[in-house]
């Protein structure tokens, strides 16, 4: 079985450490959280994943590729596919392009094809058009399929910004806090999703600060404090733990 | 009636001469890269059809070949330092980059002819062969913007760090547009040079690139109708106004003033989007 996997994983800008000697393996199939109070470094764990910051030590391997310094655009390639803290959408272009470009790394017609306008570029098109909107139709999102993504209510958005993700048809996924700022019920639609993606096989780390979201959909759970892992295990065990507890609420001396 | 068309058969040509350098222009900012150096690789693709031409009399089908290959190949050693710049320091360093062309080439002038430009080109390009090789690049750059490469381009330009998670490679698509850019400016080039006899160091300077830069932001810089619809309207309205004589740049510079405040997207693009919103408004009236 393959996996995502962080091996002491660290991070220092500087003196300042912000991440130190990090393990974490996410299997396909399972929904894995990572919490932590706000500058716990589970931001920055994401970056250096996603490419964004360079790695101090440590390495990330998905399956048996090591993507530890491989560029943003590669990381995609070897399977993982992210969604953003803050939604980002292409605003101005419809819920169909900013879907239809998800398949970017699935597209083999060739640059001289695409130059030139063959029919075989036109065929790609026409084939990707057609699979976008199957994508929308299992995301309920048909109806908006010529709407500008910007337009949409937060909810729908952060769905579109799911189906792109999807597009790219990975083996794992990273969501960045994706239900913050949601109620109930658009948080329920989305852990359904989520949920989906485990049974589809994909791997999904969940980075949340909602503790108790991630309570009920994980099946195992990573605590972050200060850089360092402070407590792992299945959701129960984690949050009966006075080491977590204590950093969320503050310990008996603070 | 064939007097009046002869009359503006040579504004017809220099409609498609800047619309192959708005094209270039267009190609370049709808991949996210702000470069404005179209008319320094449109005077390399001219010089070097022009030399080629007057002195060793080549064929000018072998010119324009030259011309073309040289302003890409060119645009493509440009790229990469400009790969580490972003928006208004991309600008610069390519008006830098006009700059030092137009320089390198009133001082090598036992080669270029310097400040008095290059006479005698044979001139064997006429309105039909202009119109043919801009509607092939018109062509082009609608072929591009239905592909793949249009997709990428457009994410690149609007969120780079969409584009990397999703695995377009930003480089590798910002100097493919490079390589566009300067191929079509470097044959938009070439044919200016065996269309009009002479060519000089100053018509690719920075006047050129005010030019061409305009027709795009006038038009509309996400359509390829855009910088068509642009240069059509900027090369006719001064014409419209030739009885106000030296007033006429006044006009224009007015007209380029109301479009950038009222219609930032350009004339093209806000006449789409404005097309694309009734549409809208009409499906959801038939659903409701």
């Amino acid at each position: 079985m393959t996996s995502l996997k962080l091996t002491n994983l660290s991070k220092r800008f500087g003196g300042v450490v912000a991440s130190e000697d990090v393990n974490i393996e996410v299997p396909t199939g399972k929904i894995i959280g990572l919490i932590g109070p706000n500058g716990a470094g589970k931001t920055t764990i994401v970056n250096m994943i996603t490419g964004m910051l360079p790695v101090s030590g440590g390495t990330i391997h998905v399956g048996d590729t090591d993507i530890t310094h491989a560029p943003a655009h590669e990381i995609c390639r070897a399977g993982l596919a992210r969604t953003f803290q803050n939604i980002r959408l292409l605003g101005e272009a419809s819920v169909l392009d900013n879907v239809m470009i998800g398949f970017h790394r699935h597209e083999t017609s060739s640059t001289l094809a695409s130059l030139l306008g063959l029919p075989a570029s036109a065929r790609e098109t026409k084939a990707l058009k057609a699979r976008t909107m199957e994508l929308l139709a299992a995301f309920d999102l048909t109806e908006f399929s010529d709407y500008p993504a910007g337009g949409l209510s937060y909810g729908h958005q952060r769905k579109v910004e799911m189906a792109r993700a999807v597009a790219t048809n990975p083996n794992f996924v990273l969501l960045d806090e994706p239900i913050a700022g949601m109620n109930d019920v658009e948080s329920d639609a989305l852990a359904d999703i989520f949920e989906g993606f485990a049974q589809d096989g994909k791997g999904v780390l969940l980075i949340e600060h909602n503790v108790r979201f991630v309570a009920k959909l994980c099946s195992y759970v990573y605590v972050l404090d200060g850089g360092k892992l402070i407590s792992e295990g299945t959701p129960d065990h984690v949050l009966s733990d006075p080491a977590v507890i204590s950093a969320y609420l503050g310990g008996q001396d603070a | 009636m064939s007097n009046f068309i002869a009359g503006y058969l040579p504004l017809f040509d220099l409609y498609c001469l800047h619309v192959g350098l708005a094209l270039s222009q267009f190609i370049v900012l709808r991949a996210g890269v702000f470069s404005l150096a179209t008319a320094a690789f449109a005077g390399i693709g001219a010089y070097t059809a022009g030399i080629l031409a007057v002195d060793l009399g080549a064929h000018p089908v072998l010119g324009v070949l030259c011309g073309t290959l040289m302003g890409m190949l060119v645009a493509m050693v440009l790229s990469i330092p400009l790969a580490r710049l972003r928006g208004v320091y991309q600008a610069i360093a390519t008006v830098a980059f006009i700059q030092i062309c137009l320089s390198l080439n009133i001082y090598s002038e036992s080669i270029t002819g310097g400040a008095m430009g290059l006479n005698n080109i044979p001139k064997t390009v006429g309105t039909g062969t202009l119109f043919v090789f801009a509607a092939l690049a018109t062509y082009m750059i609608w072929a591009i913007e239905k592909g793949r490469l249009g997709r990428a381009f457009n994410t690149i330009r609007q969120d780079e760090a969409v584009a990397a998670s999703l695995g377009i490679s930003i480089r590798k698509h910002q100097m493919l547009a490079f390589a566009i850019s300067g191929a079509l400016a470097g044959l938009f080039g070439s044919l200016e040079a065996y269309h009009s006899y002479a060519i000089d160091p100053r018509q690719f300077g920075f006047h050129l690139l005010i030019t061409v830069l305009s027709y795009v932001i006038f038009g509309g810089r996400n359509s390829v109708i855009g910088p068509l619809a642009g240069a059509a309207f900027l090369i006719i309205l001064p014409e419209l106004a030739r009885p106000l004589a030296e007033n006429r740049m006044v006009i224009y510079g007015i007209m380029l003033i109301l479009v950038i405040n009222f219609m930032p997207k350009g004339v093209a693009d806000t006449a789409i989007d404005a097309i694309k919103a009734r549409r809208l408004t009409a499906k959801r009236g038939d659903s409701a």
